[in-house]
């Protein structure tokens, strides 16, 4: 540290309400305490421009200046070009964001102190708040069974470690198993898919644990004590052959929550027809034995004694592992909620996830784009039966990029729209199909590529997104602006599929609360840091992977599931882990500092 | 032909209640969820876009901020809190500006002391006018009561002179804003050098212009008929009311008291109703800001219905006042009436807010006249 070094410490502390401010006052006094040096200004002090800044640098001859205050990055291109106009080093300009750091509210003062001390001292925060490690446990807890937690559990169980892998439905597999195909390189989801999935089922070191959550987290990093509460499948999984039988006999039907409600199943099912485990279970909710306490024709049918035992109780399991990695992946956007699209009031408008099942040759038509149709009991269902659709449009960004809803972009939309297209015109040359966008997000690897082919294969591209869907002789009205042309255009189509967007699952908030790790504005969870530490959290010993963290798609999702994997390797194979920052306090930083600053 | 671009633009439409002018990203929900954007004329997401980019001339000729009657579906659904119908609210007030070559308007839409000021310069003359210089010419304040037992109004408020100043006022009012529209029309029509429109074209669609004035009846494609209709009895009763005192002023302003039958009480109450049915919705509105349109005030907005509604209270005071014979309260409620009246007129009328009533129809006539445009 140079001594002779003159700080001017700005605090951009605009005026809120909150229930705890930060207590600024007290930071103040605390820098004063700890540099003689360093000259202090409030933003209320004076008025922030280029000129009063210069004016500040040059008549105290400030040659460091740093702003510090919950997002101090808006304002630091003022800072860094009036350092430059007076001749001084623009890099020296130093940003202390609470916001980066889980500086919330006034209870966090000792951490607001300790990135002032780092600051001034010039140490980067992460070295000096460096944690104490703990020993570790070397089994792993991985919350979610989708694509990004089955990538983590075989990386793990393939270093010889114990996995507990927790699925909160009855198979694994997640969203990713109702696709069809995967964008830009139209593999079959599922045969990339189901490979893992049986791989998983069958490794040595991985523990599955399906129909289950997490009830409770207890300890730290290295030692955590989780409480699950395992859901009763009602069916023996271990000696169930998944004949089938017992669903054939079962009365009662209920939409099938995988393939989105386009077909029914039975209360006794299978997820479908690849789940893993490959056994059956019980929709408590639609079995007419636990509602009424008569039927059990699924028990009189199963071929297997004791195999199904309807009066079977959830219950409690207690494990305990050293890290926790958390993949409970997203929901998608309830397309009802925007009325100008008519889903829900017309059977042709479908949501992603639908089209997506549709398209599937294991969904309810076999892979065959046909209409809803009504069937003779009045219902309206998917039938090959009834026609198929001539003209298609998919209307972008339904519930994102809109402030009404989310204001986030999903990411994944654009992608998946364009693979609907192709397969739309793979499986119906003749097919019209519209693609309605505002702006084509194509980011990825070969993503620009894929958006030309289907260009090239004669998909629409209309610029606008609509307003509005009406039914017309027994058409859909889409009523939209043609931007790049200034016109309004009217589309009578067949078939509209919304391309909803991505939403933070349902359990996110649970989640958050129970292991402590904060989420976004959004209820995204937050990650340690967005561009260094994406898949680590401010809790030690708990990583994220996939879309819990944020919108993302297959090829990131797999991506950040092996990255959370090497980080549980690597504190499995140091034999420790790293505790958490807040068990820090400011004396131990302290510390630190005066041990590192020989060094540095 | 290249156009100029005016990045201090968009700066300069924020005084005029324009929010966040870079919020839009262009998606044409708002064209095309709004029942009155059409083929030739679109709207709001093109005229944001011009002011997005400062194309000043084109938005100086633009013709479809009159052709939004507000109903706040564009609001309503709009994905980036754009607020395009406010925005398009602000662009009739900078049109107003524009139209106006004395210069005056704009001050009073950006200034609020300009335009209070004035008010109060104009309803210090008129109280002036009254205590000072009607006096010295002999016409007094009287206490004295017809022989029906009403307040005798001529006696301080001579009808000769009153109806003299109504027709000057009006003869001012209406020379403004007849070259206001003037103006407007070389702006949209004349100075298009691409299309011409024929002579007969304009002789043909001149009943629009009529038709448009008396029923407003775009404002009825509007989703919620309720407000069409509240401001229906606003404009007839207003109209009603302005021919009746400047035309009619010797039928109207009559010491003797009227049965209550007589087609000058009735056409008087009936002005007097839709007036203040049509300000009730509007000033509710605005406090309740539960629809979009009323949701966002301008300060004129609010200066405008204070002083229509000051005008219709003080005028219902008059009346019942002199029918009931209490001279000295008429006599103030008459100055009073007078004092918010004037101001408004030669304020509102062509400088601002209430200038509408003619540039929303003569819209309506241009876009008719450019949709029969022919190519040079």
């Amino acid at each position: 540290m140079n001594h002779k070094d003159s700080i001017g410490i700005f605090f951009y502390n605009l005026p809120v309400t909150l229930p705890d401010p930060i207590n600024y006052q007290e930071l103040i006094s605390y820098v004063a305490s700890i540099s003689e040096n360093a000259k202090i200004w409030q933003y209320a002090d004076f008025p922030w421009n280029e000129v009063t800044i210069r004016k500040k640098i040059e008549t105290h001859k400030l040659t460091r200046v740093i702003i510090v205050g919950p997002l101090p990055g808006t304002v630091k291109g003022l800072f860094s070009k009036a350092m430059a106009m007076e001749g001084e080093d623009p890099k020296s300009v130093m940003l202390v964001s609470f916001n980066q750091y889980g500086v919330w509210s006034g209870k966090e003062s000792e951490r607001a102190k300790a990135l002032l001390l780092c600051a001034i001292r010039d140490i980067p925060f992460e070295i000096a708040a460096k944690p104490d490690d703990a020993s570790v446990n070397p089994a792993t807890l991985i919350i979610g069974a989708g694509i990004a937690g089955i990538q983590a559990a075989l990386e793990i169980a393939g270093s010889n470690n114990l996995v507990y892998l927790l699925e909160k439905t009855g198979t694994i597999g997640g969203k990713m198993a109702t696709f069809d195909k995967t964008f830009p390189t139209l593999d079959c989801a599922a045969c990339i898919l189901t490979p893992k999935m049986v791989d998983v089922n069958q490794h040595p070191n991985i523990r599955l644990m399906t129909y289950c959550e997490v009830q409770e987290v207890t300890g730290e990093a290295g030692d955590f004590s989780v409480r699950v509460l395992q859901k009763a499948r009602k069916v023996n999984v271990t000696t169930c052959i998944g004949c089938g039988t017992c669903a054939e006999k079962c009365p009662a039907m209920t939409p099938s929550e995988f393939d989105a409600g386009t077909t029914m199943r039975k209360a006794i099912y299978m997820p479908f027809p690849q789940a893993v485990p490959n056994k059956y279970m019980v929709d408590a909710e639609s079995c007419i034995y636990l509602k009424n306490g008569k039927c059990k024709a699924c028990v009189k049918a199963c071929p297997v004694p004791d195999c199904i035992n309807l009066d079977e109780q959830d219950k409690d399991v207690v494990l305990n592992v050293g890290n926790i990695i958390v993949a409970t992946g997203y929901k998608t956007f309830e397309a009802g909620k925007m009325e100008q699209y008519g889903y829900g009031k017309f059977p042709n408008v479908l949501n992603a996830l639908e089209f997506e099942r549709l398209l599937n040759a294991s969904g309810p038509t076999g892979g065959n784009i046909h209409y809803r149709s009504k069937d003779k009991k009045g219902n309206w269902v998917f039938t090959t039966e009834s026609e198929k659709p001539e003209k298609i449009a998919i209307i972008h960004c339904v519930g994102s990029r809109d402030k009404n809803y989310n204001k986030y972009c999903s990411r994944v939309c654009c992608m998946y729209s364009l693979k609907f297209a192709h397969l739309i015109l793979d499986k119906i040359p003749e097919a019209e199909v519209y693609e309605y966008f505002i702006d084509m997000r194509s980011f990825g690897k070969g993503y620009e590529e894929f958006y030309e082919r289907i260009r090239e294969e004669g998909v629409s591209m209309i610029r606008g997104k609509t307003a509005k869907v009406e039914e017309k002789n027994g058409k859909l009205l889409i009523r939209g602006e043609d931007i790049l042309n200034s016109t309004l255009i009217e589309n009578s189509v067949d078939m509209v599929i919304l391309s909803t967007g991505l939403e933070p699952a349902e359990d996110n908030k649970k989640i958050s609360g129970m292991l402590g790790i904060p989420t976004t504005e959004c209820g995204w969870l937050e990650e340690a840091n967005y561009n260094t530490d994406p898949t680590g959290t401010f809790k030690g010993g708990i990583m994220l992977a996939g879309t819990c963290q944020g919108p993302k798609d297959i090829p990131d999702s797999v991506a950040q599931g092996s990255a959370a994997a090497a980080r549980v390797i690597q504190s499995i194979l140091r034999g420790k882990v790293s505790k958490d920052i807040s068990g820090l306090s400011l004396h131990d930083i302290e510390k630190h500092i005066e041990a590192l600053a020989p060094v540095i | 032909m290249s156009v100029r671009l005016n990045p201090d633009l968009r700066n300069e439409l924020v005084q005029y209640g324009i929010g966040d002018w870079n919020a839009c990203y262009h998606c044409g929900t708002c064209t095309a969820i709004c029942p009155l954007s059409e083929e030739g004329f679109l709207f709001p997401r093109k005229k944001i876009r011009l002011m997005q980019m400062g194309l000043e001339s084109q938005l100086e000729s633009s013709v479809e901020p009159w052709l939004c009657y507000y109903c706040g579906d564009c609001t309503n659904t709009c994905p980036r809190d754009a607020n395009p119908g406010e925005l398009m609210m602000s662009l009739r007030r900078y049109l107003t500006s524009i139209y106006d070559w004395t210069g005056l308007s704009k001050k009073f839409y950006t200034s609020e002391v300009w335009e209070l000021a004035w008010i109060l310069f104009f309803a210090a003359m008129v109280v002036i006018s009254f205590l000072v210089i009607l006096p010295s010419f002999g016409y007094l304040y009287t206490s004295e009561l017809t022989a029906e037992g009403g307040v005798k109004v001529n006696s301080f408020a001579p009808i000769s002179i009153v109806e003299a100043f109504d027709w000057s006022m009006a003869f001012l009012v209406a020379s403004l804003l007849i070259s206001n529209i003037l103006r407007m029309y070389y702006k949209i029509i004349w100075k298009n050098s691409s299309t011409k429109v024929s002579l007969w074209v304009h002789i043909r669609e001149f009943w629009l212009l009529m038709f448009n004035f008396a029923v407003q009846p775009k404002f009825s494609k509007c989703d919620d008929k309720r407000y069409w209709l509240s401001h229906w009895f606003l404009m007839s009763g207003y109209t009603i009311m302005f021919i009746v005192i400047v035309v009619f002023l010797p039928w109207f302003q009559t010491e003797k008291i009227l049965p209550i039958w007589d087609p000058q009480r009735l056409l008087g109450y009936y002005a007097t109703f839709g007036l203040l049915f049509g300000l009730f919705v509007a000033i509710i509105g605005r406090f309740k800001k539960t629809d979009v349109k009323f949701r966002f005030s301008h300060i004129s907005d609010w200066l405008f219905l204070i002083m229509l509604t000051l005008t219709v209270i003080t005028g219902i005071l008059i009346h019942l006042f002199r029918i009931n014979g209490l001279p000295m309260a008429t006599y103030i409620s008459y100055i009073a009436h007078m004092a918010v009246l004037v101001p408004m007129i030669l304020i509102e009328v062509p400088f601002s807010k209430w200038s509408h009533l003619a540039y929303r129809p003569f819209a309506v006539y241009f876009t008719q006249l450019k949709k029969n445009a022919v190519p040079k």
